[in-house]
């Protein structure tokens, strides 16, 4: 381990501190289990970060959780929109986080290749 | 299999922030002189009892309800690994106080995964802003410290340090 590459920790968590505050307009929810992490799911996450960060995109808030039973097609995230719309992704990679970073959280557009589910908000109240 | 050991302590990690945990935090420590790499994941979480604690160790558990076939690799990957590397094992846990997991290894063994992207484990851990996340890494006279309630507040690291019990943990080595 290099110390120096440790040191630049800091910095990166203060940028991660700004992400997780809520009350955004997106909320990006990464599957970090046991069989998201060995997928991949932590390379996706900070791609997506790094992604995040070069196009200075703020209304996203960014946050983990455990395994969510969709194991075949880890890595998953899931993007929660504040209205209550909810589109789950699967088998993503960095670049893929790239592209929805891109699409989605910018210009608001479903990446069609990489969405497995889509719930928007008049099926949800059902 | 997880093919960093920044990738497992992500993992144990995240048992941790399932547990509801407060506080976690994380040492490391690389000693060339006598061949060791010890990692320690400690948090304040709920804990287990003894029978679950055994049932972790002996096979691969979930604590997710309903679910019949039993699954949940991380401690016991990370077990593998350690003892694949010369090393040892160990958990400690008490309900409601919070376990601790110590895995230690070869340093040199041919085996041993590379420490990898711990930078990004921790960023990954500290996107939970209820649980405070600390890092004491040291290898040989060189240590590095970080605390995700430091950028926060403000708080001088010397008073956090004081609090937890991590200086324990680096005399020992």
């Amino acid at each position: 381990m290099n110390l120096d590459e440790l040191k630049k920790l800091k910095e990166k968590a203060q940028r991660q501190v700004a992400l997780r505050e809520g009350n955004k307009k997106y909320r990006v929810v990464f599957s970090m289990g046991t069989s998201g992490i060995a997928a991949g799911a932590r390379e996706v996450m900070t791609s997506m970060l790094d992604e995040l960060d070069k196009r200075g995109i703020e209304n996203v808030e960014v946050a983990v959780t455990g395994e969510i039973g969709l194991v075949d097609a880890e890595p998953v995230i899931r993007i929660e929109e504040k209205s209550g719309e909810k589109v789950t992704y699967a088998k993503v990679n960095p670049e893929g986080a790239r592209k929805i970073v891109a699409e989605h959280l910018q210009k608001g557009k479903v990446v069609d290749g990489l969405a497995v589910g889509k719930i928007k908000e008049s099926e949800q109240k059902k | 299999m997880l093919e960093e050991l920044s990738l497992h302590i992500l993992d144990i990690g995240m048992n941790s922030l399932a547990a509801g945990a407060k506080n976690l935090e994380i040492i490391v420590i690389e000693n060339t002189v006598r061949d060791w790499l010890i990692i320690r994941i400690r948090d304040d979480g709920r804990g287990m009892d003894e029978n679950t604690l055994n049932q972790v160790l002996g096979q691969n558990l979930t604590s997710k309800k309903g679910r019949k076939k039993p699954i949940g690799l991380g401690l016991a990957f990370l077990r593998q690994t350690s003892e694949m590397c010369g090393g040892t094992f160990h958990v400690r846990s008490t309900p409601g106080r919070g376990t601790s997991v110590t895995a230690s290894m070869r340093l040199s063994h041919i085996d041993r995964p590379p420490l990898g992207d711990l930078n990004s484990t921790i960023i990954a851990l500290c996107a939970n802003p209820d649980v405070g996340v600390q890092l004491h890494y040291r290898s040989n006279n060189e240590t590095f410290h970080f605390s995700s309630k430091e950028g926060k507040s403000n708080e001088p690291r010397r008073t956090q340090e004081t609090q937890g019990k991590g200086s324990t943990s680096s005399r020992a080595a």
